[in-house]
């Protein structure tokens, strides 16, 4: 029985440290949070910021992996989702990014000057791709 | 006689329209005596022709062996790069507007279709579904509170990346594309310099 139960134990720390360091990486290789720093002017907090992904990380695989609720009020949904939202923003547009898919894009079809307008095709397609999705596709 | 040095930086890039022929003050910037200065300025290097297509490189030796042509005797001291990226602009045909709106719809529906993919991908729904439920602690099987704002964010969260809201910026730095744009450019130009230059490359072996 202790030999199980350490086994488990062993696999699950196991388990964590791999995607914990995948995560960080990944984190990383996309420069998010490098970015947020140069927008913000706030490089010194760097150690703060590491603290705050840490507890965030923590927090969610603790609660999200138990079926706990804090029965509070449905309000605090608007902070979350808005927040979640620009991380996800954030990921994606540091994704094409590192693909380097519009440097490409913008040369083949010449448009330097309308880059700007290009872009925000990417970003009302995002928006209404994910409005459309939440209002009507899950419904279909 | 005293021989007076002349100092020759090739630019990097220069745009020239078809037919033009190209000076070597169009290629170089020239620090030296005056008149050495105008003189040399006025020699032409070369005339683009149809052949050229867009692209030509100007390799400093070859500016040098025009000079030399010339004045033989005049210290010629090079700054830089050894060579002149020549890019031809030909007219633009009109249809570039509409090329335009393809692409745009394109991109549009294609980040539409990319984020909606993700979601399904990543399970988006039943993580919200959890979100509202772990904040509530009533399920809601659509969770629109939460999801948008979520798809608000999406949007916000892309312009703070690319550093832009539309005209206006939020500050001086360059954003990633600009800095992605500008070394994809670099690439490019190094491929450029190293193909299109004939002297780059020789063939030594005799058969």
């Amino acid at each position: 029985m202790t030999i199980k139960i350490i086994t488990v134990m062993l696999i699950g720390l196991g388990a964590g440290l791999a995607v914990g360091a995948g995560f960080v990486a990944i984190l990383t290789v996309f420069g998010i949070i490098p970015r947020l720093m140069q927008i913000t002017k706030t490089n010194s907090k760097i150690r703060s910021y590491e603290i705050s992904i840490i507890t965030g990380v923590l927090f969610s695989s603790w609660y999200g992996l138990r079926d706990y609720t804090i029965s509070s009020s449905q309000w605090l949904l608007i902070p979350i989702g808005l927040a979640s939202g620009t991380f996800i923003g954030m990921l994606a547009a540091a994704l094409t990014e590192v693909l380097n898919v519009l440097p490409v894009l913008m040369k083949r079809v010449g448009f330097k000057e309308q880059v700007l307008i290009l872009l925000m095709a990417i970003l009302f397609g995002k928006v209404i791709g994910s409005l459309f999705h939440w209002i009507f596709f899950v419904h279909l | 006689m005293e021989v007076e040095a002349v100092y020759l930086r090739m630019r990097h890039r220069l745009l020239c329209s078809p037919g033009q022929t190209i000076r070597i003050k169009d290629l170089a910037q020239l620090v030296g005596p005056e008149d050495v200065i105008q003189e040399i300025g006025h020699m032409i290097v070369h005339k683009i022709t149809v052949q050229d297509k867009t692209i030509v490189i100007i390799d400093l030796m070859e500016v040098l062996k025009t000079i030399r042509k010339k004045i033989p005797l005049l210290d010629i001291q090079t700054v830089g790069t050894p060579q002149t990226i020549i890019e031809v602009q030909y007219k633009r045909p009109k249809i570039t507007g509409v090329y335009f709106v393809i692409v745009w719809i394109l991109l549009f529906i294609g980040a539409a279709l990319a984020i909606m993919n993700f979601h399904e991908d990543v399970s988006m729904q039943q993580v919200h579904q959890k979100i509202y439920y772990l904040v509530t602690g009533r399920r809601n099987d659509y969770p629109l509170l939460l999801q948008v704002p979520y798809s608000i964010g999406l949007g916000l969260g892309m312009v703070l990346f690319f550093n832009h809201i539309f005209k206006k910026r939020f500050n001086e730095e360059p954003s990633p594309l600009e800095v992605e744009m500008f070394n994809y450019q670099q690439d490019l130009d190094q491929y450029v310099i190293m193909n299109e230059n004939k002297e780059n490359e020789k063939k030594a072996h005799d058969d």
